[in-house]
């Protein structure tokens, strides 16, 4: 086994166990050792989350145990491997791209949206999640903000459609439609309707938004 | 009241959402609901495994699992997003809320009625069925003809319909006056619909187009629906609530009206695995009871990444959670039958057969069947999925668990492994007879094939 190897096997069981010290410990001897931030990311970080996120498709873990994972990645970023990528200035990014995500108007449901973002992020995506409820020009105004590569959106109810329709009318109206590429998913939607509201494309799962997202922005 | 709601109990609840600790959503997620669930898993010593088998037939284990759910319900409780606010009963309280619960109920009125009563496991007693394409989406100029086809079905005792696509030629919009168009005009199509066959009293599920408040409060108003309909109201995953389900709640107590509460544990989600989604069903119906005081208890796990009550590990979850709450109160249980294949396949018919069989030997009282194709395609649903279901249920009442197991077993077979290929099969026009309503002759001989099948592999006498 190479040392990466084992590292990612230690580092996997750190971040699926939750322990925030190991975890942190780890990716700071590696540095110490001599790796670069970017390393540390594509032979450790990266590769144990996608780990994560296949047993998750297959329903080896649940929720909760990708959350804790995602979680503690989050905190090895904050202590470790950002403060390293700003003191060596290299100006390489580590993120895929930023997506946005939001369950449309009048659809209180999260527990789909939630998972994609979970999803997204042990892929490697930064994601800006709005909630759910979230009017039509509250999702266009932030993507806007927060100069995003992808909006995604998410609906359980027909009656909701619409309000996605709307977001790809309203970035038409101010001339950024192609500026956002626009993934839907939720379980009102198939192909088809992503083609009738004007989305880009439709996820089926979380895992295919992953896929569609990563093909959006030529990353696969 | 007529309905069983108590006003000073519902005013309660509305206090505690405002009232009660406040916290982060994201805090009840992981901690309240994921840490519990895990935490009196172990404590009761429950687990379900895969090569368990479908059907349990160990009551020590269904008992414990009620008692399980009912400390979870007093240590969860219930959340309300508008409020952020947890909302929190005794046991005492609970109790107490669990022990008015009638055990049977009238719907319906005139010579259309349907008394839904509490069942035990393996009792021999009849299993109301509650029928329709269950949200379906349709268009306007289907409505009637579908429906209809489903409305003539004399095994359906309670009616559910689809949703309309559009309204009056426009787009239905959640939480606007569209929402508000579209529940009127649902209700005057139902009402049409009954009339045709000739069983206008019949209750029926409403207001499914409602999205919001408005849907409902709308559709259910002078000259709308009845008050000895069934009116919904459900919680979001997991045991969460918000003011416009709330205020459905308080409606519903002003207008004397029957509702069917319902909730959908996610298998996989923030409860875990199976045994987390048969702890989820039990703690669910005791929290939305205290929480809506609803007439009827309607559970619909699901499977987070295929959108299906039938998958194996979610049936065999929600037979022991109906167990549970079967064997230790007067809950009027019905499960939700979401399968992944759509009529014109032979499929649909393993998929909901098996959990109609596992629902009725574990103590269900009425049986919601069924969104076929996990309700996204527009109307791929018909009459026969139901009458297939209804007369295996009531073909099986009185069966013991450990009869009702083979079947259940061979049927699930029979769809585990096609059910991430989503088989929609064909919408309604294509398998009926728009003028007479009929099934095709291919469609009513795949019926007739699959009747025979059950018949010739476990001795049963179904009739066609």
């Amino acid at each position: 086994m190479s040392n990466w190897e084992s590292k990612q096997t230690e580092f996997t069981e750190s971040i699926l166990a939750g322990n925030e010290q190991a975890a942190v410990a780890l990716a700071r001897t590696s540095l110490e050792e001599g790796a670069t931030p970017v390393e540390f990311f594509e032979n450790c970080i990266s590769p144990s989350l996608q780990d994560i996120g296949k047993r998750f498709e297959t329903l080896d873990i649940f929720l909760p145990e990708m959350v804790t994972a995602a979680d503690t990645v989050e905190k090895v970023n904050e202590d470790v491997i950002n403060p390293a990528v700003a003191e060596s200035q290299a100006g390489e990014s580590m993120s895929l791209g930023k997506v946005l995500l939001a369950t449309v108007q009048g659809d209180l449901h999260d527990i789909g949206k939630n998972m994609v973002g979970l999803m997204l992020k042990v892929n490697g995506f930064e994601v800006v999640d709005l909630g759910t409820n979230v009017p039509p020009a509250d999702i266009v105004a932030r993507a806007e903000q927060e100069q995003v590569d992808i909006i995604g959106m998410s609906a359980l109810l027909t009656t909701c459609l619409p309000y996605m329709k709307d977001v790809c009318d309203f970035l038409e109206g101010k001339n950024i439609r192609d500026k956002y590429p626009v993934i839907i998913g939720g379980a009102a939607t198939h192909p088809e309707i992503a083609e009738e509201m004007g989305a880009n494309t439709h996820g089926g799962s979380a895992a295919e938004g992953v896929e569609k997202c990563k093909m959006l922005l030529g990353k696969l | 009241m007529n309905n069983g709601m108590n006003y000073d109990l519902l005013l309660d609840a509305l206090d505690k959402a405002e009232n009660g600790p406040v916290l982060d959503e994201k805090e009840w997620d992981r901690e309240v609901i994921g840490k519990n669930f895990r935490e009196t898993l172990e404590k009761y010593d429950i687990s379900m495994e895969r090569d368990d088998p479908y059907i349990t037939n160990d009551d020590a284990l269904a008992d414990r699992l009620y008692e399980a759910g009912m400390e979870l319900a007093v240590k969860t409780g219930v959340y309300c997003i508008d409020t952020k606010r947890r909302m929190t009963w005794t046991r005492e309280e609970l109790e107490s809320i669990l022990s008015d619960m009638p055990d049977s109920v009238t719907l319906g009125t005139g010579d259309d009625t349907a008394t839904v009563r509490r069942r035990r496991p393996e009792e021999n007693s009849h299993v109301v069925i509650y029928g329709g394409p269950f949200g379906i989406p349709v268009s306007e100029e289907l409505f009637i003809p579908f429906h209809e086809a489903y409305a003539r079905e004399p095994l359906i005792e309670i009616f559910n319909l689809g949703t309309l696509l559009s309204t009056r030629g426009r787009k239905i919009r959640a939480g606007s006056p569209w929402e508000a168009v579209a529940a009127w005009q649902e209700k005057e199509l139902a009402f049409e619909i009954l009339e045709r066959v000739g069983r206008p009293g019949m209750a029926m599920g409403c207001v499914e187009i409602a999205t919001t408040e408005v849907g409902e409060l709308a559709g259910t108003t002078l000259g709308g629906y009845r008050p000895t309909d069934a009116h919904k109201i459900n919680f979001i995953s997991e045991q969460k609530t918000a003011y416009h389900h709330l205020t459905e709640a308080t409606h519903y107590a002003h207008v004397d009206a029957f509702s069917e509460s319902y909730f959908n544990p996610m298998y996989g989600g923030y409860v875990g695995g199976a045994a987390g989604v048969a702890l989820a069903c039990v703690s669910g119906s005791i929290v939305m009871r205290a929480c809506y005081q609803g007439t009827l208890n309607n559970i619909g796990p699901t499977h987070v990444h295929i959108s299906a009550s039938t998958h194996p590990e979610v049936l065999r979850a929600l037979q022991l959670g109906l167990q549970a709450l079967a064997r230790n109160a007067n809950f009027l249980t019905s499960p939700f039958i979401r399968p992944t294949t759509g009529p014109g396949t032979m499929e649909i018919f393993y998929e909901t057969g098996a959990l109609a069989v596992a629902s009725a030997v574990a103590g269900c009282s009425y049986i919601d069947a069924s969104q076929s194709a996990a309700g996204t395609h527009a109307g791929h649903a018909s009459p026969l999925e139901v009458k297939f279901v209804a007369k295996l249920t009531h073909a099986v009442e009185g069966l013991s668990r450990a009869d009702a197991a083979p079947i259940v077993a061979w049927m699930v077979d029979k769809y585990k492994d096609i059910q991430s290929e989503a088989l929609t099969g064909k919408p309604f026009q294509e398998l009926h007879d728009l003028e007479t309503l009929d099934p095709t002759p291919e469609w009513n001989q795949m019926y007739l094939d699959a009747i025979n099948e059950v018949n010739q592999e476990f001795g049963l006498n179904i009739s066609g």
